[in-house]
């Protein structure tokens, strides 16, 4: 049973990610992992049901059998198509049924980390965990800030358009969905399928792949590269447990906030406040906004630097599918020279974070032999990019997602395909990779 | 002329407030300890808002303003403080005391910067009044804002130490965390470059010297050093065995360290109880895990602090033995307060001598002695002595271009004074730069780059002989912009990685400090590229930038580090 033919379909998720990693085999036998399986939002004209219709392809497609599932980080646009309903019909509740043999998540999704621990403590039998577990609770302190910052965007009547447009966007994403993580906990039914990674350890994905090699460059352990822990928290990791205990008087999403001091509070004729204060209470709604627009583009890099990074080997071809990682999840697999080697030979690249400007680092673009400006070289990169325009960053300040110079750069040295080229009633598009 | 009703006295000058002496967490009895504070007098209106200060109750996460605090007029014959006799629990449920704690330690600050300067000290900020937002938002943060002209001061729900119910914490009920971030905005006024990008040195100094403010302006109320001794602030009589240097770390530094709110802990306080942890005898300076800008900053305020120390057990030695080794704590205590002020008046005049760009510790070390050697020739109080021994237990020397005794050169060129006048120099920018330009030679500026003068300002105190000294500080700031290709010929090293085409900007720039006749005393100055230590410390700056990720992606270059700061502000002691 040898490795022929492997064939990667990217699904139209609109800004969000969904890669079906198919390896066919000789024998006519054929293998599938699902890379990620989420979305924020949609382009126009695509049916809200996308992410069922995808759910039944991939049942279709799979004969009703996946090796495995990769949650790469927990983004909801890489898990949200993972949640289910009551009555057992969404998304996720389809994927479920396709029991995969391994689901594959980064160390910090890890149960056993205990993520509400009121001290980080190392569990028994088990060393160095105390950092892990702090960083595990700073990650879900993070996503309580997230749905804080969420709902005082939602209820706030002072933001500018925009403004709240990327505070609901980035604190809606970085929201915990419950019902998609759970899915992901339960859905090989055997817990010891369950494989929590970081750089270095086995993906468990060889035994179930005959003849693919995967090696996982990421995410990083705190003990193995710092810059993870200090980038969610600088020195201080109980900033953002402070934090997200701070608003604990903030009602729910929609509600306007108790005022501190209810007896206290100066009348306000016709919602205009006094004169002497409009000026500062102008700047003071702004900077409350970019306040929280910075603080949830800092928990957002920090999930996004959670992500699994993998690299598939199959018959003299590799494919990288890195998640979100960025920058300083990028830097230890980077600085590794056998890892160096073996990112050189890669064939397919899956476009880091939408096309962002942090996610594909200049070190690892240059270390790609196959970038090639000639369309007609047999052995040219191949690009791959799920993205939405006009939903993340802004070009202002050349955050855009996708940023404008990357994707000419891979127009010009890739075969390149993206997600933004399907209509809206294309499901996907697929590429073969003959070995 | 405005006078006291019926008779012909001028105005008083001060007025007293209730103070919270350090945050409510610092309890003696299971009362909050208290002070009262004396802050200048002036015309208010509600909130209070004044000719420096205007408080603005506004609540940006509920989105609601509260009602001003209204103190009586300046122009009135009285100034009765409207919170001497509330319970603890009225003041903390009355926006009003907050907004009056805040606007009293401000002041306090303000008018301790000016006392020390004898003049008027500006913000940072452009205008005349600093906005102070007792409860800006529900964050465990509070940070100065050059732009919106404003402190801003959060509040977030806490569990105080030993109890299990949470309780709303008020960043702006703080002494400490008041002071710093004001300190914050006086610094920044005094020396507007000190925020750029440049040395981690430099980046550290605004929070070390922020931090060294606050904990000598806790530090110098009686009340505090008086609860923090020894545990018994009633007893009249003090062991001297408690006031030796080490006694004193563990007795007052140390326990103010643990009564600083517990809450608050991963907030600020912390700033004191790490740089207690750090043992003199090292040479942190060099040591890698002090490189970064949070942590370098401990050194500062060790160093700082450990002077405080000595010199207060100096000034101890002149107190009298009352009874088998006791002394009386009453002056025990004065002595402490008298040391933290004028330790703290020293701290301040010292930022006049200083150099406008790329500050190092060590050019701060010579600045202090240069002031002290200014108001105290023969160092008979052993303050200069104090300062150089315990900077150096802590790896910091003086500036290299300084005397052997750590101060400054005095200036020995001859200078042009025919082509400017003595009067508009000590107060017309441009006289400052004709003056500085008909003497570019003599000041060794060089022949390239843009250069400005940033400030003229009168320095005035009181001379040994008890005549007002008046001396003219004035800066100028250099500006090159050149390609690396070009910085790489003239010797500066560039990073592996940095394009060649790539404009980068160096800095110099100098403090000149004129005596009262106008002759040039001082100049205290970064030459752009006159030496190999000017080249060398381009090159570490370059290459310091270059790491902190500055020049990696130029379209966000400069939000970069306004990002930085905001991490910064919300790391625990950097902006608290």
């Amino acid at each position: 049973m040898k490795p022929s033919r492997v064939t990667i379909r990217s699904y139209q998720v609109g800004f969000g990610d969904c890669f079906l990693f198919s390896v066919h085999y000789d024998n006519g036998d054929s293998r599938h992992v699902l890379i990620d399986f989420g979305s924020t939002g949609l382009p126009e004209g695509v049916p809200k049901t996308r992410l069922k219709a995808i759910a039944k392809d991939i049942q279709t497609v799979t004969g009703n059998k996946l090796t495995a599932v990769v949650a790469t980080h927990r983004h909801k646009d890489h898990i949200s198509g993972f949640a289910t309903n009551e009555a057992g019909t969404a998304s996720g509740d389809i994927i479920a049924k396709l029991q995969p043999d391994l689901v594959i998540q980064p160390w910090t999704e890890d149960p056993e980390l205990e993520e509400t621990a009121t001290a980080p403590r190392a569990r028994r039998g088990r060393k160095n965990l105390s950092s892990a577990a702090r960083h595990v609770r700073t990650l879900w302190a993070m996503q309580q800030v997230a749905a804080q910052v969420w709902a005082e965007a939602k209820r706030s009547r002072s933001l500018r358009p925009e403004m709240r447009a990327m505070l609901g966007f980035l604190g809606e994403n970085n929201v915990k969905n419950l019902s998609a993580v759970k899915n992901l906990m339960t859905m090989s039914k055997n817990k010891k399928k369950n494989k929590y990674v970081h750089a270095g350890t086995s993906s468990g994905l060889e035994k179930l792949l005959p003849g693919v090699n995967v090696d996982v460059l990421g995410p990083p352990t705190v003990e193995q590269h710092e810059e993870v822990g200090t980038q969610t928290s600088w020195d201080n990791d109980e900033f953002w447990v402070r934090l997200a205990a701070a608003d604990r008087t903030s009602p729910p999403s929609g509600m306007s906030a108790k005022p501190l001091f209810p007896k206290h509070v100066v009348n306000r004729e016709k919602y205009r406040f006094p004169v002497n204060a409009r000026w500062f209470i102008y700047r003071a709604k702004r900077l409350r906004g970019e306040q929280m627009l910075r603080i949830v583009t800092m928990l957002d890099d920090a999930l996004n630097n959670t992500s699994v990074i993998l690299l598939f080997r199959v018959g003299g071809k590799s494919f990288l599918f890195p998640g979100d990682a960025q920058i300083e999840n990028w830097e230890y697999a980077l600085a590794q020279s056998n890892v160096r080697k073996l990112l050189k030979s890669v064939d397919v690249y899956k476009v880091g974070h939408h096309g962002s400007r942090n996610a594909t680092p200049k070190t690892l673009w240059n270390l790609f032999e196959h970038r090639s400006a000639d369309k007609h070289d047999a052995h040219r990169l191949t690009s791959l990019l799920s993205t939405m325009a006009g939903k993340h960053g802004r070009e202002d300040n050349s955050s855009e997602v996708p940023r404008k110079t990357l994707v000419s750069k891979l127009e010009r040295e890739s075969t390149h395909f993206t997600t933004q080229n399907l209509a809206a009633n294309d499901l996907c598009f697929q590429v073969t990779f003959d070995l | 002329m405005k006078n006291v009703l019926g008779t012909r006295h001028g105005l008083r000058t001060n007025r007293s407030l209730t103070i919270i002496a350090q945050d409510p967490s610092f309890q003696i009895d299971n009362k909050i300890l208290r002070a009262t504070i004396e802050v200048p007098a002036e015309e208010l209106s509600p909130g209070p808002s004044g000719y420096r200060v205007s408080v603005i109750d506004y609540d940006a996460t509920a989105n609601v303003l509260y009602a001003p605090l209204e103190l009586n007029s300046g122009l009135d014959e009285n100034y009765p403080d409207p919170f001497a006799d509330k319970s603890d629990q009225e003041l903390l449920d009355n926006p009003g005391f907050h907004a009056q704690n805040a606007y009293a330690i401000v002041m306090r600050i303000l008018a301790r910067f000016e006392l020390a300067l004898g003049r008027r000290v500006a913000w940072g900020s452009s205008g005349h009044q600093l906005h102070v937002a007792p409860h800006a938002f529900a964050e465990p943060n509070a940070f100065y804002s050059r732009e919106d002209r404003a402190l801003f001061f959060g509040y977030f729900e806490g569990v105080l130490d030993g109890r299990k119910t949470s309780q709303t914490v008020f960043t702006s009920l703080a002494h400490d965390v008041v002071a710093h971030e004001t300190t914050h905005a006086l610094l920044d006024g005094l020396r507007q470059r000190y925020l750029e990008p440049s040395s981690p040195d430099q980046a550290a100094f605004h929070e070390g010297f922020a931090d060294i403010a606050a904990l000598l302006s806790v530090l110098s109320l009686d009340a505090i050093v008086r609860a923090v001794l020894d545990g018994k602030p009633d007893d009249r009589l003090i062991d001297a065995r408690f006031l030796t240097p080490e006694a004193l770390i563990d007795s007052s530094l140390m326990s103010l360290a643990k009564e600083m709110g517990q809450e608050l802990s991963g907030i600020r306080g912390s700033a004191l109880r790490q740089s207690l942890k750090l043992e003199p005898g090292h040479d942190y300076m060099n040591d890698e895990a002090f490189q970064e800008e949070h942590r370098r900053g401990e050194i500062l305020v060790a160093a700082m602090l450990r002077s405080f120390l000595d010199i207060w057990v100096a000034r101890l030695q002149r107190v009298g033995t009352i009874s088998r080794g006791k002394k009386d704590r009453s002056l025990v205590v004065e002595e402490g307060a008298k040391a933290a002020d004028h330790l703290l008046t020293m701290a301040i005049r010292a930022i006049d001598y200083c150099p406008p760009v790329d500050l190092t510790f060590s050019a701060y070390l010579s600045a202090l002695l240069t002031v002290d050697r200014e108001v105290v020739p023969d160092d008979r109080y052993g303050y200069r002595e104090a300062l150089l021994r315990n900077f150096a237990s802590y790896g910091i020397a003086p500036s290299s271009s300084a005397d052997v005794d750590g101060t400054w050169r005095r200036s020995d060129r001859d200078m042009v004074y025919s082509r400017t006048h003595f009067d508009s120099m000590l107060r017309d920018e441009e006289e400052m730069f004709r003056f500085v330009w008909e003497n570019r030679r003599a000041l060794e500026l060089g022949e390239v780059g843009y250069i400005e003068v940033q400030s003229v300002r009168p320095s005035t105190r009181i001379a040994p002989d008890g005549f007002v000294l008046r001396e003219t500080i004035a800066e100028y700031v250099q500006m090159l912009t050149l390609q690396a290709q070009e910085l790489k010929d003239l010797g500066v090293d560039i990073p592996d990685g940095l394009d060649h085409w790539r404009n980068v900007t160096l800095f110099g720039g100098g403090t000149l400090v004129f005596d009262e006749y106008g002759q040039l005393k001082y100049q205290i100055a970064n030459h752009l590229l006159n030496s190999e230590a000017d080249i060398g410390r381009q090159s570490q700056r370059i290459a310091h930038l270059w790491e902190s990720g500055f020049y990696a992606d130029p379209a966000v270059a400069a939000s970069r580090f306004a990002e930085l700061h905001m991490a910064r502000a919300m790391a625990d002691r950097v902006s608290l």
